[in-house]
Protein backbone atom coordinates (compact mmCIF):
# COMPACT_ATOMS: atom_id res chain seq x y z
CA UNK A 1 0.00 0.00 0.00
CA UNK A 2 1.27 3.58 -0.92
CA UNK A 3 0.08 7.19 -0.24
CA UNK A 4 -1.16 7.72 -4.65
CA UNK A 5 1.10 10.14 -4.71
CA UNK A 6 0.78 12.72 -8.16
CA UNK A 7 -2.52 11.38 -8.87
CA UNK A 8 -4.29 14.06 -7.37
CA UNK A 9 -4.10 17.97 -7.66
CA UNK A 10 -4.51 20.92 -6.14
CA UNK A 11 -5.85 22.47 -9.61
CA UNK A 12 -7.94 25.83 -8.37
CA UNK A 13 -7.30 28.04 -5.20
CA UNK A 14 -9.12 31.44 -4.32
CA UNK A 15 -8.90 33.51 -1.37
CA UNK A 16 -11.29 36.50 -0.75
CA UNK A 17 -10.45 39.99 0.66
CA UNK A 18 -9.28 39.37 4.27
CA UNK A 19 -9.67 42.38 6.32
CA UNK A 20 -10.61 43.28 10.07
CA UNK A 21 -14.58 43.42 9.10
CA UNK A 22 -16.19 42.78 6.04
CA UNK A 23 -19.99 43.40 5.72
CA UNK A 24 -20.49 40.16 4.68
CA UNK A 25 -22.40 37.02 5.70
CA UNK A 26 -20.53 33.68 6.31
CA UNK A 27 -22.42 32.20 3.81
CA UNK A 28 -22.11 34.13 1.13
CA UNK A 29 -17.84 34.60 1.63
CA UNK A 30 -17.51 30.49 1.45
CA UNK A 31 -20.06 31.12 -1.86
CA UNK A 32 -17.71 33.71 -3.11
CA UNK A 33 -15.00 31.46 -2.69
CA UNK A 34 -15.86 28.14 -3.91
CA UNK A 35 -17.74 29.65 -6.92
CA UNK A 36 -13.72 31.70 -7.36
CA UNK A 37 -11.40 28.47 -6.62
CA UNK A 38 -14.06 26.90 -9.37
CA UNK A 39 -13.30 29.35 -11.57
CA UNK A 40 -10.15 29.33 -11.44
CA UNK A 41 -9.72 25.37 -12.03
CA UNK A 42 -12.20 26.03 -14.98
CA UNK A 43 -14.83 23.95 -13.56
CA UNK A 44 -18.83 24.15 -12.50
CA UNK A 45 -20.25 23.69 -9.71
CA UNK A 46 -21.76 20.59 -10.63
CA UNK A 47 -18.78 18.90 -11.47
CA UNK A 48 -18.34 18.81 -7.44
CA UNK A 49 -18.53 15.71 -5.63
CA UNK A 50 -16.79 16.05 -2.67
CA UNK A 51 -16.84 18.40 0.31
CA UNK A 52 -14.70 19.29 3.08
CA UNK A 53 -16.19 22.01 5.03
CA UNK A 54 -13.73 23.67 7.53
CA UNK A 55 -16.07 25.35 9.65
CA UNK A 56 -15.67 25.04 13.78
CA UNK A 57 -18.61 22.88 13.34
CA UNK A 58 -18.81 20.42 10.77
CA UNK A 59 -21.55 17.74 11.26
CA UNK A 60 -23.00 16.17 8.46
CA UNK A 61 -25.82 18.52 8.36
CA UNK A 62 -23.32 20.95 7.52
CA UNK A 63 -22.10 19.22 4.26
CA UNK A 64 -25.93 18.58 3.32
CA UNK A 65 -26.79 22.27 3.28
CA UNK A 66 -23.96 23.01 0.76
CA UNK A 67 -24.88 19.93 -0.92
CA UNK A 68 -28.05 21.45 -1.59
CA UNK A 69 -26.80 24.64 -2.17
CA UNK A 70 -24.19 23.39 -4.93
CA UNK A 71 -27.74 22.33 -6.73
CA UNK A 72 -28.56 18.83 -4.97
CA UNK A 73 -26.69 16.67 -6.27
CA UNK A 74 -25.34 13.51 -4.36
CA UNK A 75 -21.84 14.37 -2.74
CA UNK A 76 -20.33 10.90 -2.32
CA UNK A 77 -17.43 12.16 -0.37
CA UNK A 78 -17.75 14.32 2.44
CA UNK A 79 -14.69 14.88 5.55
CA UNK A 80 -13.63 17.38 8.08
CA UNK A 81 -10.29 18.38 8.88
CA UNK A 82 -7.40 20.72 8.69
CA UNK A 83 -6.25 22.50 5.35
CA UNK A 84 -3.26 20.05 4.59
CA UNK A 85 -5.31 17.18 5.68
CA UNK A 86 -7.97 17.73 4.25
CA UNK A 87 -5.92 17.92 0.97
CA UNK A 88 -4.42 14.44 1.60
CA UNK A 89 -7.55 13.09 2.16
CA UNK A 90 -9.41 14.65 -0.79
CA UNK A 91 -6.32 13.13 -2.59
CA UNK A 92 -7.06 9.77 -1.37
CA UNK A 93 -10.84 10.40 -2.57
CA UNK A 94 -10.43 11.45 -5.88
CA UNK A 95 -7.23 8.86 -6.14
CA UNK A 96 -9.58 5.99 -5.57
CA UNK A 97 -12.74 7.15 -7.30
CA UNK A 98 -14.77 7.83 -4.07
CA UNK A 99 -15.17 11.52 -6.21
CA UNK A 100 -13.63 13.18 -8.51
CA UNK A 101 -13.76 17.20 -7.70
CA UNK A 102 -13.54 17.91 -3.93
CA UNK A 103 -13.46 21.48 -2.86
CA UNK A 104 -12.19 22.49 0.66
CA UNK A 105 -13.50 25.90 2.12
CA UNK A 106 -13.74 28.10 5.22
CA UNK A 107 -14.65 31.85 6.00
CA UNK A 108 -15.15 34.16 8.93
CA UNK A 109 -17.57 36.69 9.43
CA UNK A 110 -17.62 38.97 12.44
CA UNK A 111 -16.79 35.78 14.62
CA UNK A 112 -13.27 36.96 17.11
CA UNK A 113 -10.62 34.71 18.65
CA UNK A 114 -9.01 36.82 20.42
CA UNK A 115 -10.60 39.08 23.66
CA UNK A 116 -13.13 42.06 22.47
CA UNK A 117 -13.70 43.84 26.24
CA UNK A 118 -16.47 43.00 28.06
CA UNK A 119 -18.60 40.03 27.36
CA UNK A 120 -21.48 43.15 27.99
CA UNK A 121 -23.71 40.25 30.31
CA UNK A 122 -25.11 40.84 33.57
CA UNK A 123 -24.15 37.79 35.25
CA UNK A 124 -21.29 35.52 34.73
CA UNK A 125 -21.20 33.09 31.94
CA UNK A 126 -21.30 29.75 32.50
CA UNK A 127 -18.49 27.43 30.23
CA UNK A 128 -17.88 23.90 29.90
CA UNK A 129 -15.94 23.01 33.80
CA UNK A 130 -12.24 22.65 32.35
CA UNK A 131 -12.84 25.65 29.97
CA UNK A 132 -9.56 27.79 30.25
CA UNK A 133 -11.67 31.03 29.94
CA UNK A 134 -12.06 30.38 33.69
CA UNK A 135 -8.81 31.73 34.23
CA UNK A 136 -8.89 34.68 31.61
CA UNK A 137 -7.04 32.48 29.44
CA UNK A 138 -6.94 32.42 25.92
CA UNK A 139 -4.77 31.52 22.23
CA UNK A 140 -1.72 34.06 23.34
CA UNK A 141 -1.57 33.32 27.14
CA UNK A 142 -1.26 29.67 25.84
CA UNK A 143 1.22 30.45 23.40
CA UNK A 144 3.15 32.95 25.61
CA UNK A 145 3.43 29.93 28.00
CA UNK A 146 4.78 27.51 25.42
CA UNK A 147 7.37 30.25 24.33
CA UNK A 148 8.20 31.14 28.04
CA UNK A 149 8.79 27.41 28.39
CA UNK A 150 10.58 27.46 25.03
CA UNK A 151 13.09 30.24 26.10
CA UNK A 152 13.82 28.54 29.65
CA UNK A 153 14.76 25.32 28.43
CA UNK A 154 16.63 25.77 25.39
CA UNK A 155 17.87 29.08 26.51
CA UNK A 156 16.83 30.52 23.30
CA UNK A 157 16.71 34.50 22.53
CA UNK A 158 13.64 36.22 22.12
CA UNK A 159 15.31 38.57 19.64
CA UNK A 160 15.37 35.66 17.49
CA UNK A 161 12.02 34.77 17.14
CA UNK A 162 10.73 38.58 17.03
CA UNK A 163 12.87 38.30 13.62
CA UNK A 164 10.14 35.88 12.15
CA UNK A 165 7.50 38.97 12.79
CA UNK A 166 9.92 41.08 10.89
CA UNK A 167 10.47 38.41 7.78
CA UNK A 168 5.98 37.97 8.20
CA UNK A 169 6.14 41.86 7.84
CA UNK A 170 8.25 41.92 4.81
CA UNK A 171 6.70 39.32 3.01
CA UNK A 172 3.14 41.00 3.23
CA UNK A 173 4.61 44.54 2.02
CA UNK A 174 5.01 42.64 -1.23
CA UNK A 175 1.79 40.94 -1.43
CA UNK A 176 -1.15 43.78 -2.07
CA UNK A 177 -3.68 41.16 -0.77
CA UNK A 178 -2.29 41.01 3.12
CA UNK A 179 -3.80 43.18 5.60
CA UNK A 180 -0.84 44.81 7.33
CA UNK A 181 1.39 44.71 4.41
CA UNK A 182 0.36 47.98 3.15
CA UNK A 183 2.22 49.46 7.25
CA UNK A 184 5.01 48.69 6.04
CA UNK A 185 8.51 47.12 7.52
CA UNK A 186 8.92 46.48 11.14
CA UNK A 187 12.28 45.78 12.90
CA UNK A 188 12.68 43.63 15.93
CA UNK A 189 13.00 46.77 18.09
CA UNK A 190 9.09 47.60 16.86
CA UNK A 191 8.24 43.77 17.60
CA UNK A 192 10.07 44.03 20.95
CA UNK A 193 9.10 47.45 21.62
CA UNK A 194 5.02 46.75 20.67
CA UNK A 195 2.30 46.58 23.22
CA UNK A 196 2.97 43.59 25.61
CA UNK A 197 -0.37 41.20 25.01
CA UNK A 198 0.78 38.40 27.67
CA UNK A 199 4.06 38.14 28.62
CA UNK A 200 6.65 37.48 26.45
CA UNK A 201 4.55 38.15 23.74
CA UNK A 202 4.03 41.70 22.31
CA UNK A 203 1.45 42.74 19.93
CA UNK A 204 3.73 41.95 16.75
CA UNK A 205 3.81 38.65 18.03
CA UNK A 206 0.41 37.47 17.98
CA UNK A 207 -1.50 36.84 15.06
CA UNK A 208 -4.64 39.10 12.96
CA UNK A 209 -7.84 38.21 13.68
CA UNK A 210 -10.17 39.37 10.76
CA UNK A 211 -12.59 38.21 8.83
CA UNK A 212 -12.19 36.54 5.42
CA UNK A 213 -12.52 33.31 3.38
CA UNK A 214 -10.90 30.46 1.14
CA UNK A 215 -11.05 27.44 -0.90
CA UNK A 216 -9.03 25.18 -3.01
CA UNK A 217 -10.17 22.61 -5.43
CA UNK A 218 -8.58 18.96 -5.09
CA UNK A 219 -8.94 17.15 -8.70
CA UNK A 220 -8.16 13.74 -9.95
CA UNK A 221 -5.74 12.94 -12.37
CA UNK A 222 -8.10 13.35 -15.32
CA UNK A 223 -10.03 16.05 -14.36
CA UNK A 224 -6.51 18.16 -13.43
CA UNK A 225 -4.90 17.03 -16.93
CA UNK A 226 -8.11 19.41 -18.43
CA UNK A 227 -8.35 21.86 -15.75
CA UNK A 228 -7.61 25.83 -16.53
CA UNK A 229 -4.46 26.35 -15.17
CA UNK A 230 -1.28 23.95 -14.43
CA UNK A 231 -2.15 21.10 -12.00
CA UNK A 232 -0.10 21.03 -8.51
CA UNK A 233 0.08 17.91 -7.54
CA UNK A 234 -0.16 16.26 -4.27
CA UNK A 235 2.80 13.60 -3.17
CA UNK A 236 1.97 13.15 -0.13
CA UNK A 237 0.05 14.17 3.15
CA UNK A 238 -1.01 13.17 6.79
CA UNK A 239 -2.81 14.42 9.70
CA UNK A 240 -2.75 13.11 13.07
CA UNK A 241 -3.90 14.65 16.39
CA UNK A 242 -3.26 14.05 20.00
CA UNK A 243 -5.17 16.35 22.28
CA UNK A 244 -8.26 18.19 23.33
CA UNK A 245 -8.68 21.50 23.51
CA UNK A 246 -6.74 23.89 25.24
CA UNK A 247 -6.95 22.79 29.38
CA UNK A 248 -3.23 21.42 30.58
CA UNK A 249 -0.71 19.91 28.61
CA UNK A 250 1.10 16.51 29.31
CA UNK A 251 4.05 16.33 30.80
CA UNK A 252 7.25 17.49 29.19
CA UNK A 253 5.44 19.63 27.09
CA UNK A 254 7.90 20.31 24.14
CA UNK A 255 9.10 17.02 24.40
CA UNK A 256 5.99 15.65 24.07
CA UNK A 257 3.57 17.67 21.81
CA UNK A 258 5.53 16.57 19.33
CA UNK A 259 3.57 13.92 18.71
CA UNK A 260 0.84 15.08 16.56
CA UNK A 261 3.35 17.76 13.98
CA UNK A 262 5.96 15.08 14.36
CA UNK A 263 3.87 12.07 12.77
CA UNK A 264 1.85 13.80 9.98
CA UNK A 265 5.36 15.26 8.83
CA UNK A 266 6.97 11.95 8.76
CA UNK A 267 4.04 10.28 7.26
CA UNK A 268 3.96 12.91 4.45
CA UNK A 269 7.68 13.11 3.55
CA UNK A 270 7.68 9.20 3.46
CA UNK A 271 4.97 9.08 1.24
CA UNK A 272 5.87 11.83 -1.08
CA UNK A 273 9.77 10.30 -1.11
CA UNK A 274 11.57 13.33 -0.86
CA UNK A 275 13.78 15.37 1.97
CA UNK A 276 14.03 17.98 3.51
CA UNK A 277 16.49 19.65 1.80
CA UNK A 278 14.53 19.37 -1.63
CA UNK A 279 11.42 21.75 -0.56
CA UNK A 280 11.80 25.23 -2.21
CA UNK A 281 8.98 26.50 -0.27
CA UNK A 282 6.90 26.45 2.59
CA UNK A 283 3.89 27.15 4.28
CA UNK A 284 4.08 26.57 8.30
CA UNK A 285 1.53 27.40 10.33
CA UNK A 286 3.06 30.59 11.99
CA UNK A 287 0.13 31.49 14.25
CA UNK A 288 2.89 33.23 16.83
CA UNK A 289 6.47 33.23 16.23
CA UNK A 290 7.35 29.86 18.86
CA UNK A 291 4.55 28.36 16.62
CA UNK A 292 7.63 28.27 13.42
CA UNK A 293 10.23 27.95 15.69
CA UNK A 294 8.28 24.49 16.78
CA UNK A 295 7.13 23.69 13.56
CA UNK A 296 10.12 23.73 12.07
CA UNK A 297 11.68 21.19 14.73
CA UNK A 298 9.25 19.00 14.58
CA UNK A 299 9.16 18.63 10.91
CA UNK A 300 12.85 17.79 10.96
CA UNK A 301 14.25 21.25 9.42
CA UNK A 302 16.35 21.34 12.20
CA UNK A 303 16.93 19.91 15.75
CA UNK A 304 14.71 20.30 18.87
CA UNK A 305 15.93 23.55 20.31
CA UNK A 306 17.28 24.92 17.01
CA UNK A 307 14.36 26.29 15.42
CA UNK A 308 14.65 30.24 17.02
CA UNK A 309 18.09 29.69 15.70
CA UNK A 310 16.90 28.58 12.05
CA UNK A 311 14.40 31.60 12.21
CA UNK A 312 17.51 34.19 12.68
CA UNK A 313 19.63 32.40 10.41
CA UNK A 314 17.09 34.19 7.94
CA UNK A 315 16.10 30.55 5.85
CA UNK A 316 12.75 31.42 6.00
CA UNK A 317 13.10 35.05 4.37
CA UNK A 318 12.63 35.72 0.62
CA UNK A 319 15.68 34.58 -0.83
CA UNK A 320 16.97 32.20 2.16
CA UNK A 321 16.90 28.58 1.85
CA UNK A 322 13.30 28.17 2.48
CA UNK A 323 11.37 30.93 2.16
CA UNK A 324 8.38 30.07 4.22
CA UNK A 325 5.03 32.72 4.55
CA UNK A 326 5.66 34.11 1.37
CA UNK A 327 1.81 36.03 1.44
CA UNK A 328 2.87 37.43 4.92
CA UNK A 329 1.28 34.79 6.99
CA UNK A 330 -1.22 34.98 10.08
CA UNK A 331 1.09 38.12 11.80
CA UNK A 332 0.90 39.77 8.59
CA UNK A 333 -1.16 38.74 5.70
CA UNK A 334 -4.53 36.97 7.56
CA UNK A 335 -5.42 34.76 9.96
CA UNK A 336 -9.39 34.59 9.60
CA UNK A 337 -10.25 32.15 12.02
CA UNK A 338 -9.47 29.30 10.63
CA UNK A 339 -6.75 30.32 7.97
CA UNK A 340 -4.88 26.32 7.73
CA UNK A 341 -6.02 26.16 4.45
CA UNK A 342 -3.99 29.82 3.67
CA UNK A 343 -0.84 27.84 3.57
CA UNK A 344 -1.85 25.18 1.16
CA UNK A 345 -3.27 28.00 -1.07
CA UNK A 346 0.22 30.53 -1.21
CA UNK A 347 2.07 27.15 -1.12
CA UNK A 348 0.30 26.19 -4.91
CA UNK A 349 0.57 29.64 -6.32
CA UNK A 350 4.29 29.47 -5.45
CA UNK A 351 4.61 26.59 -7.83
CA UNK A 352 2.66 28.09 -10.39
CA UNK A 353 4.58 30.81 -10.14
CA UNK A 354 1.74 33.37 -9.47
CA UNK A 355 3.01 35.30 -6.98
CA UNK A 356 4.53 38.59 -8.77
CA UNK A 357 7.12 40.06 -6.33
CA UNK A 358 7.05 38.05 -3.57
CA UNK A 359 7.74 35.15 -6.11
CA UNK A 360 10.47 31.98 -5.39
CA UNK A 361 12.01 32.01 -8.24
CA UNK A 362 11.52 28.46 -10.04
CA UNK A 363 9.92 26.85 -6.93
CA UNK A 364 8.98 22.98 -7.84
CA UNK A 365 8.42 21.61 -4.63
CA UNK A 366 6.55 23.09 -1.55
CA UNK A 367 5.01 21.99 2.10
CA UNK A 368 2.33 23.30 3.80
CA UNK A 369 1.73 22.52 7.89
CA UNK A 370 -1.59 23.06 9.80
CA UNK A 371 -1.47 23.42 13.41
CA UNK A 372 -4.09 24.31 15.77
CA UNK A 373 -6.75 23.37 18.24
CA UNK A 374 -4.29 23.16 21.40
CA UNK A 375 -0.74 23.85 21.57
CA UNK A 376 0.74 21.88 18.59
CA UNK A 377 -2.51 19.38 19.40
CA UNK A 378 -3.61 19.39 15.67
CA UNK A 379 -0.48 18.32 13.16
CA UNK A 380 -1.01 18.24 9.25
CA UNK A 381 1.51 18.18 6.81
CA UNK A 382 1.34 18.73 2.57
CA UNK A 383 3.74 17.78 0.10
CA UNK A 384 3.14 19.35 -3.67
CA UNK A 385 4.81 19.74 -6.64
CA UNK A 386 4.97 21.57 -9.80
CA UNK A 387 5.29 18.93 -12.09
CA UNK B 1 -22.15 44.51 49.04
CA UNK B 2 -19.44 43.73 46.29
CA UNK B 3 -19.44 43.87 42.56
CA UNK B 4 -21.30 40.73 41.28
CA UNK B 5 -18.73 38.22 39.62
CA UNK B 6 -18.86 38.41 35.84
CA UNK B 7 -15.85 36.41 35.14
CA UNK B 8 -16.91 32.78 32.95
CA UNK B 9 -17.98 30.21 35.96
CA UNK B 10 -18.06 26.56 35.10
CA UNK B 11 -21.00 24.92 34.94
CA UNK B 12 -19.92 22.17 37.42
CA UNK B 13 -21.32 19.14 34.96
CA UNK B 14 -22.34 16.23 36.84
CA UNK B 15 -19.39 13.85 36.43
CA UNK B 16 -17.17 15.88 38.23
CA UNK B 17 -19.19 16.52 41.04
CA UNK B 18 -16.79 15.28 43.32
CA UNK B 19 -14.04 18.03 42.02
CA UNK B 20 -17.02 20.60 42.97
CA UNK B 21 -17.33 19.17 46.19
CA UNK B 22 -14.20 18.76 47.00
CA UNK B 23 -13.75 22.37 45.89
CA UNK B 24 -16.15 23.67 48.27
CA UNK B 25 -14.36 21.83 51.19
CA UNK B 26 -11.03 23.70 50.01
CA UNK B 27 -9.90 20.41 48.76
CA UNK B 28 -8.57 19.90 45.12
CA UNK B 29 -9.32 16.29 43.74
CA UNK B 30 -8.31 14.26 41.06
CA UNK B 31 -9.22 11.32 39.58
CA UNK B 32 -6.17 7.98 40.55
CA UNK B 33 -7.16 4.91 38.60
CA UNK B 34 -7.68 2.31 40.81
CA UNK B 35 -6.37 -0.15 38.55
CA UNK B 36 -3.36 1.09 36.95
CA UNK B 37 -2.28 3.92 39.38
CA UNK B 38 -2.08 6.84 37.03
CA UNK B 39 -3.43 10.22 37.89
CA UNK B 40 -6.14 11.49 35.30
CA UNK B 41 -5.88 15.60 35.20
CA UNK B 42 -8.34 16.66 33.28
CA UNK B 43 -10.58 14.29 34.45
CA UNK B 44 -12.31 12.00 31.63
CA UNK B 45 -14.76 9.26 32.07
CA UNK B 46 -11.91 6.65 32.14
CA UNK B 47 -8.37 6.73 32.69
CA UNK B 48 -6.20 7.51 30.01
CA UNK B 49 -3.77 4.76 30.60
CA UNK B 50 -5.81 1.73 30.59
CA UNK B 51 -9.15 2.69 30.25
CA UNK B 52 -10.03 1.36 33.24
CA UNK B 53 -13.85 3.26 34.55
CA UNK B 54 -12.81 2.53 38.10
CA UNK B 55 -10.99 5.59 39.46
CA UNK B 56 -11.11 7.58 43.15
CA UNK B 57 -11.10 11.43 43.13
CA UNK B 58 -8.07 11.63 45.65
CA UNK B 59 -7.09 14.96 47.10
CA UNK B 60 -3.74 16.30 46.63
CA UNK B 61 -1.65 18.39 48.84
CA UNK B 62 -1.47 21.65 47.04
CA UNK B 63 1.72 22.20 46.71
CA UNK B 64 3.31 22.49 43.06
CA UNK B 65 5.59 24.28 40.95
CA UNK B 66 5.39 26.62 38.10
CA UNK B 67 5.60 24.49 34.92
CA UNK B 68 5.54 28.20 32.95
CA UNK B 69 3.47 31.15 33.40
CA UNK B 70 2.65 34.93 31.38
CA UNK B 71 1.58 37.98 32.73
CA UNK B 72 -1.51 38.85 30.96
CA UNK B 73 -2.31 42.59 29.55
CA UNK B 74 -4.98 41.96 27.26
CA UNK B 75 -7.84 40.53 29.38
CA UNK B 76 -10.69 38.28 28.46
CA UNK B 77 -14.08 39.33 28.75
CA UNK B 78 -14.60 40.60 32.28
CA UNK B 79 -10.49 39.60 33.01
CA UNK B 80 -9.96 43.18 31.63
CA UNK B 81 -10.79 45.07 34.62
CA UNK B 82 -7.88 43.21 36.65
CA UNK B 83 -5.16 43.13 34.10
CA UNK B 84 -1.99 42.67 34.21
CA UNK B 85 -2.92 39.15 35.71
CA UNK B 86 -0.73 35.75 36.02
CA UNK B 87 -1.77 32.67 33.97
CA UNK B 88 0.44 29.56 35.12
CA UNK B 89 0.70 25.89 34.50
CA UNK B 90 1.55 24.37 37.95
CA UNK B 91 3.57 20.85 38.42
CA UNK B 92 1.34 19.37 41.83
CA UNK B 93 2.79 17.40 43.72
CA UNK B 94 1.27 14.18 42.82
CA UNK B 95 3.02 11.09 44.31
CA UNK B 96 2.75 7.52 43.59
CA UNK B 97 0.73 7.62 40.01
CA UNK B 98 2.58 7.54 36.48
CA UNK B 99 1.05 10.66 34.88
CA UNK B 100 1.73 14.67 36.05
CA UNK B 101 -1.08 16.86 37.22
CA UNK B 102 -0.10 20.15 35.42
CA UNK B 103 -3.06 22.38 36.36
CA UNK B 104 -3.67 25.93 34.63
CA UNK B 105 -4.67 28.72 37.07
CA UNK B 106 -4.01 32.26 37.88
CA UNK B 107 -1.10 32.84 40.17
CA UNK B 108 -2.52 35.72 42.80
CA UNK B 109 -0.80 38.51 45.55
CA UNK B 110 2.68 37.53 43.89
CA UNK B 111 4.75 40.36 43.16
CA UNK B 112 5.56 39.80 39.63
CA UNK B 113 9.23 39.90 40.13
CA UNK B 114 9.47 37.00 41.87
CA UNK B 115 7.89 34.76 39.54
CA UNK B 116 10.13 32.13 37.67
CA UNK B 117 9.57 28.62 36.28
CA UNK B 118 10.18 26.33 38.91
CA UNK B 119 9.02 28.66 41.37
CA UNK B 120 6.98 26.79 44.48
CA UNK B 121 3.56 27.85 44.94
CA UNK B 122 0.19 26.20 47.09
CA UNK B 123 -3.29 26.11 45.58
CA UNK B 124 -5.68 28.48 47.40
CA UNK B 125 -9.57 28.52 47.03
CA UNK B 126 -11.93 31.04 46.18
CA UNK B 127 -15.46 31.17 47.42
CA UNK B 128 -17.39 33.08 44.49
CA UNK B 129 -19.75 35.40 46.53
CA UNK B 130 -23.27 34.75 45.41
CA UNK B 131 -22.61 31.88 43.21
CA UNK B 132 -22.50 27.72 43.90
CA UNK B 133 -18.90 27.51 43.03
CA UNK B 134 -15.61 27.53 44.62
CA UNK B 135 -12.48 28.37 42.26
CA UNK B 136 -8.44 27.67 42.47
CA UNK B 137 -5.91 29.84 41.95
CA UNK B 138 -2.36 29.46 42.97
CA UNK B 139 -0.25 32.10 45.65
CA UNK B 140 3.61 31.76 46.46
CA UNK B 141 4.41 28.72 49.24
CA UNK B 142 6.02 30.10 51.90
CA UNK B 143 9.29 27.84 52.04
Amino acid sequence: MSFPSRKAAIVGVYTSEQARALQRTVWSLELECIKGALADAGLSHEDVDGLIPMSFQAPVTVHMQWAEQLGGRPISFLSIGSGAGSAAKAALAVASGMASVVVVFFANAGFRLGPQGSSGQPGAPRVADMNHMIHGTYMSPWYAMWTRRYLHQYKARPEHLAEYSVIARHHATLNPASVMGGRGEITVDDVLGSRMIADPLHLLECPLDNDGGYAFVVASEAVARDCRKKPIWILGGAEAIYTDFYQTITPDWIGNERQAVRTSADQAFGMAGVSRDDIDVAGLYDCYPITVARDLEEMGFCAVGEGADYIHEGHLRLGGKMPANTDGGLLSNSHNGNPSGMQVIEVARQLRGECGERQVPGAKIGCALSQGFAVHGLGATLIMAAN
Amino acid sequence: MSQPYLKPLPKKEPENAPLWEGLAQHEFRVPKCDQCGAWNWVPYPACRSCLSEDMTWTPLSGKGEVFTYTIVHRGLGAFHQEVPYVVALVRMEAPGGSRDVIVLGNIRNVAFEDLHIGMPVQMTFQDIEGEDVTLWDFAPAER
